[in-house]
């Protein structure tokens, strides 16, 4: 088993998720709090990596982030290097081709909170950014640890972005899914189960934990432990 | 994984000239029903493949389905069931993978061309003019391969820096790509400052236009180019018939304006 490529993959995902949730908060909160025009096309822009092949994706940063576009020299110039066969270049990758997953839940966690509960704390005095930390964030509590599960284990599975843009270096743009690709391709069918045993092993219990823990919360909220 | 064929408008000037080349050829009446060949071709093939294609069919009015990928992807395929007419590869070894496993038609791989590594840059690169040198220039960051466990081209690319005595200073600096034509966009796109890559692909038009090559040293084992028949392939005539085309003389001289040697 390749524990360099674990080690970068838990690392990329780790790095995405705390990312993107800076991200995808204020964003999923920006898109329900209003109607219209823009509020829509930036949701269905949010939306698009789900449709876009990720090799296609990754082939657009790949000439993006190069030299030949004005972004690309940019970027170049305060990075030092560019952006692609780094680790960095994985991240921002990461952070596009993952963005609905992070985005989708919260906007309907946040969608479905009563706004009576907000114009109450709105009229007794509280700040929009006490409203969000004690309102808004407990109240969807389950949406947020959904989003940074998705985003983590979609990551954790993330192939086609970095096999365009990562260039295949170990402990830097080698994740597990590049390392098991490798070894499939090599005919080492052993260690290609050992590594997709890993990666399941790691998205089984992601997953399990998002049903696990939102229920024993509400359990918790029954018995007013959840002010 | 499978590439989809581009450069379109290079390879519609080719095409045009060529279909002029082969001209003669087309004497002989296409009577039968028009039939298809599907061909797993590696990677390097995919500035060649669509040339050859067209005058191909233009010759016999026979159609080649085309799926690109590196050698090794297509021979895992193959292997587990791909039904497939002809394995185009880029070396003997993944070929007689498929000999081994009883599913070729013939004993042998059989050779159909021999590939040529080169060092590329583009021309905008501060590393022009181009010589072998540049490997080792200090200003070098990144350096284009292909994977040498799928990708020949790879394989070839990773001797020759070793027996150049070069591999240790260009080791760091070498970014993997999953095959050779990958190999290519990483450098055309200008994220890798040099590529070791495949004629083919160098002497097409677009390449020949925004950068230069020079050959590797001839110190790396023979890329030798050999395909295999697949014996569970309905259309296993057609498949060989295309491959003695392939090996024919006239063929066989017009490869090296494509980039590659021919067998004999």
């Amino acid at each position: 088993m390749d524990i360099e490529a674990l080690l970068l993959t838990l690392r990329l995902a780790l790095s995405t998720t705390a990312l993107l949730l800076l991200i995808a908060l204020p964003l999923a909160w920006w898109i329900v709090s209003g109607r219209g025009f823009g509020r829509a096309l930036v949701q269905a822009i949010v939306a698009l990596p789900l449709v876009l092949p990720p090799t296609v994706l990754g082939f657009y940063l790949l000439v993006m982030m190069g030299p030949l576009t004005p972004i690309g020299r940019l970027l170049i110039r305060l990075v030092g290097h560019p952006l692609a066969f780094s680790f960095a270049g994985l991240l921002v990758g990461s952070v596009l081709y993952s963005l609905p997953f992070a985005v989708q839940p919260l906007v309907s966690g946040f969608s479905s909170i009563d706004p009576g509960y907000l114009e109450a704390a709105n009229g007794l005095g509280a700040s929009p950014g006490r409203i969000f930390r004690t309102i808004i964030l407990p109240l969807s509590r389950r949406s947020v640890l959904t989003s940074i599960i998705l985003t983590f284990t979609h990551t954790v599975g993330e192939f086609g972005v970095v096999l365009m843009l990562g260039g295949n270096i170990p402990g830097a743009t080698r994740t597990m899914s590049i390392s098991l690709y490798d070894q499939v391709q090599e005919f080492d069918y052993a260690a290609a189960n050992r590594t997709a045993l890993t990666l399941i092993a790691v998205a089984l219990a992601a997953l399990f934990v998002i049903y696990l823990l939102p229920g024993r919360m509400s359990r918790r909220a029954e018995r007013g432990e959840l002010a | 994984m499978r590439m989809i064929s581009k450069r379109p408008r290079a390879l519609l000037a080719a095409t045009l000239s060529f279909s002029a080349l082969f001209g003669g050829l087309t004497s002989a009446p296409a009577q039968a029903p028009a039939k298809e060949i599907h061909v797993d071709a590696a990677a390097d093939l995919q500035t060649v493949l669509p040339v050859l294609a067209q005058a191909y069919e233009h010759a016999t009015g026979i159609k080649l389905k085309v799926s690109y990928g590196s050698s090794a992807t297509l021979a895992t395929q193959i292997l587990n069931g791909e039904p497939t007419d002809l394995f185009l590869s880029a070396d003997y070894t993944f070929p007689e993978k498929v000999v081994a496993a009883g599913l070729a038609d013939t004993g042998d791989p059989i050779p159909y061309a021999k590939g040529t590594l080169v060092l590329w840059a583009r021309k905008d690169s501060p590393l022009q003019p181009l010589h072998l040198e540049a490997l080792t220039d200090p200003r070098v960051k990144t350096v284009a391969i292909a994977n040498a466990d799928h990708a020949p081209y790879g394989r070839a690319a990773m001797s020759a820096l070793e027996k150049l005595k070069m591999l240790d200073q260009v080791k760091p600096k070498l970014v993997v790509a999953e095959n050779i034509a990958q190999t290519a966009q990483f450098v055309e796109s200008g994220n890798a400052q040099l590529g070791l890559i495949s004629m083919t692909t160098a002497s097409t038009e677009h390449f020949t236009q925004i950068g230069t090559f020079v050959l590797v040293p001839n110190v790396y084992p023979e890329i030798r180019q050999c395909a295999v028949v697949l014996a569970k392939s309905e259309h296993r005539a057609e498949a060989h018939a295309f491959l003695d085309w392939l090996r024919s003389p006239s063929i066989q001289s017009s490869l090296p304006k494509m980039g590659l040697t021919p067998v004999q």
